[in-house]
């Protein structure tokens, strides 16, 4: 049995691999910096911008039509629409925070809890509740008006409701995971 | 130009200064972290970019090679849970007992040379939970209990502990029977 690649010559053998660091200039990494940034503020753009199409589309959709339904599911979709501008200006995409200054079991901890509650906190119900509720009023509403699109509308309708309904187990299911690594985590660290 | 930008004071002296002490193991590191070249070249670009920035906040609290390490590793960590939204496998790593158990079942093969070797040893990284690597990754790179400690914040007989029993995993992958290694 050879035994010259044995755990007390790892370190040496480590050390060996083969590297060929890329070199990185501060200058290419500002110039870097700078593309990251722009793309978090395009995403931020576009997203605010779908959400802005959405309030002025619906807005129109409140006085065009004269039905309940669809003034309701109208109004019900531009307030769903505007908390998600909100929350943009609130939560806008992330920059990883302070990662010289968490211990690696703390950040670790932070990334799941974060994970996790993407999944299944506030944020999540939230996006739920708040989303769905106008476009389903809003179709109701249009079938009642146009009975011929009354097929159409459905099949819309049972696609959005089948997708809801799936998301929530899914997310759940995801959000267990996160937290079983947070248990196990945290169990590990026991008896330290 | 933005006020973000603009570098402070001695932030670009700092980041040279930390790549041509730690740049090979910066990269050693990001081969731990992500065996798929692209995302691992990309793996790498955001450690630098993430040291380089951290340089504006670095105060000297804790030492530079403290720093460097929390750094990348922190940011690696992000990385591999963020691939892991899309894996759903890869999310699934192994804590120390479930990697002993694995081992105990497997009939590895004694490695034939050195890239063999190193290949193990990458698998049975990629493989450990995150706080269990970055304690292996440290190690390897020579670092002693205490500055591990400071790295992943665990205290120092934890890390202890957790070299001693990855040490062990090491030997039965290896199948050398040989007992304790330093």
């Amino acid at each position: 049995m050879r035994t010259d690649y044995l755990p007390y010559d790892l370190k040496t053998l480590w050390k060996e691999m083969e590297m060929s660091p890329p070199v990185f200039s501060p200058d290419q990494l500002r110039k870097e910096a700078d593309k990251l940034r722009a793309g978090l503020s395009r995403r931020s753009i576009i997203g605010g911008g779908a959400a802005w199409f959405v309030i002025a589309a619906f807005v129109v959709f409140f006085f065009i039509f004269s039905n309940a339904l669809e003034r309701i599911g109208s109004a019900l979709t531009v307030l769903g629409a505007g908390y998600m501008l909100v929350q943009l200006r609130l939560r806008p995409a992330r920059v990883l925070p302070d990662v010289g200054e968490a211990g690696g079991v703390q950040f670790y901890r932070g990334e799941l809890e974060r994970q996790r509650d993407f999944h299944r906190g506030s944020w999540f119900w939230s996006r739920l509740l708040i989303l769905l509720p106008g476009p389903i009023i809003f179709m109701m509403g249009f079938v009642q008006v146009f009975p011929d699109a009354a097929p159409f509308m459905w099949l819309d309708l049972a696609a959005l409701l089948v997708l809801a309904v799936l998301a929530v187990p899914l997310n759940l299911r995801l959000a267990r995971r996160y937290q079983r690594r947070i248990d196990l985590l945290d169990a590990s660290q026991k008896g330290s | 130009m933005k006020p973000q930008d603009a570098a402070r004071p001695g932030q670009d002296e700092s980041y040279r200064q930390a790549v041509s002490e730690y740049g090979a193991a910066l990269e050693r590191l990001a081969h731990a972290y992500e065996a798929d070249p692209d995302r691992r070249r990309d793996l790498l670009q955001e450690i630098h970019l993430a040291l380089w920035r951290s340089f504006e906040k670095f105060d000297g609290r804790c030492s530079l090679r403290t720093w460097i390490y929390r750094v990348a590793h922190n940011v690696a960590t992000s990385h591999v849970i963020r691939q892991s939204r899309w894996k759903r496998n890869t999310a699934a790593y192994l804590t120390l007992e479930e990697a002993e158990a694995q081992a105990s079942r497997e009939n590895v093969e004694v490695s034939a040379d050195r890239r063999q070797a190193l290949a193990r040893l990458l698998a049975l990284i990629h493989r450990l939970d995150l706080v269990d690597r970055q304690v292996i990754l440290a190690y390897l790179e020579d670092l002693d209990a205490e500055s591990i400690g400071e790295i992943t914040g665990l205290s120092a007989a934890n890390v202890w502990t957790r070299v001693h029993r990855i040490k062990n995993l090491l030997v039965r992958q290896f199948h050398t029977g040989v007992g304790d290694a330093n």
